[in-house]
């Protein structure tokens, strides 16, 4: 399990330094995320924001461990983790990174709570050991009742609190949101964001959450915007923390 | 375990797809267990027929007619042989005889020598079809031909003119199935002393020593030892004698390997690239595990272990149906029963589950190279 809760204020949870990504080589490379640097802290809520092609989600994958960076650092808790190889990217992925995508991007093989299961049941965990834990999660979300449905059986609102119950159940340090209300309605969205903020609150998941939507971003507590591979702006949301 | 969870659910969700393929290795198997068994089998009775009771390998004179000296020297070497069939040895002198009954004659073959021998090689006992086989010295134990064509029965004179110029007048003991018209119709058996007294041959001289094997396939290299060691004599044995029954035997084992070897390549074939489409259609879900952190090995053993559930369960289905084939087979009007062997069986259903494993490499490796960025991204 990986270490949760706001660690110390000296440490931040997410270190990129440099953090670039090349495509192809010579005449032909691309260069989608160029010298990304940043900090992320224990318990943050920050929007990441760009225009297709912006290089967000290139920067996300990176994030996530999904992508390896061609030059630059990216530390994890401290923690160098760029060189790692990949089947220890893969179990770091899984202790201290939750993924809500765009698409809900549920098993339709396994009941809702088979997939909420299923990152636990990943690091070897067995069904009986976690799942009180993800009863837990499901009643965060508000689903509870549907744990024995298939995930084809649901709406596009549950099947997306679904995704966000098994992105929490390992209790990562935090989510990586890429457009996760992309494929709702309104109501849904709000109904999403209110949740992210809840469970940041009350379990002190950092968030990260990709959009192109400035509105969406606006809610959030700091703005990293991307343009072109590159960092332009990084600012506070000092009118949502003021407000509220 | 995961892995094999997720194999089962993915059999589980498209039922005809994982049934077709395990019925596909259930007939490659019982194609195998069905055609290595009555090939086998076929084989078995051929040779039981050819050589079940006639002796494996025989010491005799280099010159035909001539007595062979069957010595305490002999004896030990054929005895301390472990390679042959406890008491199946036995000494035999061998004379024509001219049987009449005053309208019709027949040319007999007498061959002399000690019951129990001459039972152990000939099973004279068990194929006796009536009276009780006996050698005393005016007994003769006769074939069924020759008994139908006097029309004897146990008890029964049957006369002989001997070659010496002699004739004898020998009792029916027991008729015999020898298990060929021909030896039923010529062969007799007699006293060792009958043909002793018509050669003129010294006590321990005779035509040959015959014996039997516990493996006849030994014959080959046991007659090879005991050339060497017994120069004096000639050695022979069947397989040299019937080198055309052995030319077909092996022509028949090899077309059965290759059937069974093409069948189990078809089938491998068969899981492979159902497999293979197995893995491009999970390619999705495979993704969304590795992006949750699960590792390429354990994603890999996804499909192994789909493979092996496959493989156990179409090689049992396949273990049944081919004994449903030779329980059919059975009624077959033949000359031989299939009598399937179970190191053979196990040998076939090892075979099954191997190829199985084997053939969910191809799907294993795609798996490796899926990567989860493209599943997330595209959708």
């Amino acid at each position: 399990m990986a270490e949760t809760g706001i660690g110390p204020a000296s440490r931040p949870l997410v270190e990129a330094v440099g953090l670039t990504r090349v495509y192809g080589e010579g005449e032909t490379a691309t260069v989608a995320v160029d010298g990304a640097t940043f900090a992320i802290a224990e318990g943050e809520f920050l929007a990441l924001i760009g225009q297709s092609g912006s290089g967000k989600s290139t920067l996300l994958n990176m994030l996530g461990l999904l992508d390896t960076p061609t030059a630059g650092s990216l530390r994890y808790q401290g923690d160098g983790v760029s060189g790692l190889p990949k089947a220890e990217r893969a179990q770091l992925r899984n202790q201290l990174i939750g993924f809500v995508f765009q698409f809900h991007h549920l098993l339709p093989e396994f009941t809702v709570l088979e997939n909420v299961l299923m990152p636990a049941l990943v690091a070897g965990a067995r069904p009986a050991e976690v799942r009180d834990r993800a009863i837990e999660t499901l009643e965060l979300l508000g689903i509870v009742g549907l744990e024995d449905k298939n995930a084809n059986q649901l709406s596009g609102g549950q099947k997306q609190r679904v995704a966000i119950a098994r992105a929490l159940l390992n209790r990562p340090a935090i989510v990586l949101a890429d457009e996760p209300t992309g494929n709702l309605d309104t109501t849904n969205t709000e109904a999403v964001y209110d949740l992210f903020r809840t469970i940041n609150r009350e379990l002190g998941t950092a968030f990260l959450i990709v959009t192109h939507d400035r509105s969406v971003a606006q809610r959030t507590d700091r703005i990293i915007e991307i343009r072109d591979g590159k960092i332009i702006g990084d600012v506070r949301n000092e009118y949502l923390t003021g407000g509220s | 375990m995961l892995p094999l969870k997720i194999a089962l659910r993915f059999l589980k969700t498209s039922p005809v797809q994982s049934a077709l393929i395990a019925a596909g290795i259930s007939v490659g198997i019982a194609t195998q267990v069905f055609v290595g068994s009555l090939i086998t089998s076929l084989q078995a009775s051929l040779v039981e027929q050819t050589i079940g009771s006639t002796p494996h390998v025989t010491i005799q004179a280099q010159e035909e007619g001539e007595p062979v000296r069957i010595d305490d020297r002999v004896w030990r070497v054929v005895r301390e042989d472990a390679r042959i069939e406890p008491g199946a040895a036995v000494a035999v002198r061998v004379t024509n005889a001219l049987a009449s009954d005053g309208e019709q004659s027949a040319t007999l073959l007498l061959k002399g020598g000690d019951l129990d021998g001459l039972d152990a090689i000939y099973r004279l006992r068990e194929r006796a079809v009536s009276g009780t086989p006996r050698l005393r010295s005016d007994d003769i134990v006769i074939g069924t031909a020759l008994a139908k064509k006097f029309s004897l029965a146990p008890g029964d004179p049957l006369a002989l003119s001997l070659p010496d110029g002699s004739r004898r007048t020998l009792r029916v003991a027991a008729i015999v199935d020898l298990g060929s018209e021909a030896a039923n119709e010529r062969q007799a058996f007699v006293n060792a002393g009958l043909p002793r007294s018509v050669l003129r041959w010294r006590a321990d001289e005779f035509t040959a020593l015959e014996v039997q094997l516990l493996e006849p396939f030994d014959s080959a290299a046991v007659a090879e030892d005991w050339r060497r060691r017994l120069r004096e004599t000639s050695v022979v044995e069947w397989q040299g004698q019937n080198a055309d029954l052995l030319t077909a035997l092996q022509s028949q084992s090899s077309s059965s390997y290759m059937i069974q070897a093409f069948v189990l390549v078809a089938v491998a074939l068969g899981i492979a690239s159902t497999l293979a489409i197995s893995a491009v259609q999970k390619t999705r879900q495979i993704g969304i595990l590795k992006a949750m952190g699960m590792g390429d090995r354990q994603a890999s053993r996804i499909f192994l272990w789909q493979a092996a559930v496959l493989g156990l369960a179409g090689t049992a289905g396949g273990v049944g149906l081919g004994f449903l084939l030779l329980w059919g087979f059975s009624f077959a009007p033949v000359q031989f029963s299939i009598s399937p062997e179970p190191t053979f069986i196990a040998l076939s259903a090892s075979i099954g589950i191997t190829v199985s494993m084997a053939s969910s490499i191809i799907p294993a490796r795609r798996t490796s190279r899926v990567d989860p960025i493209e599943v997330i991204q595209g959708g």
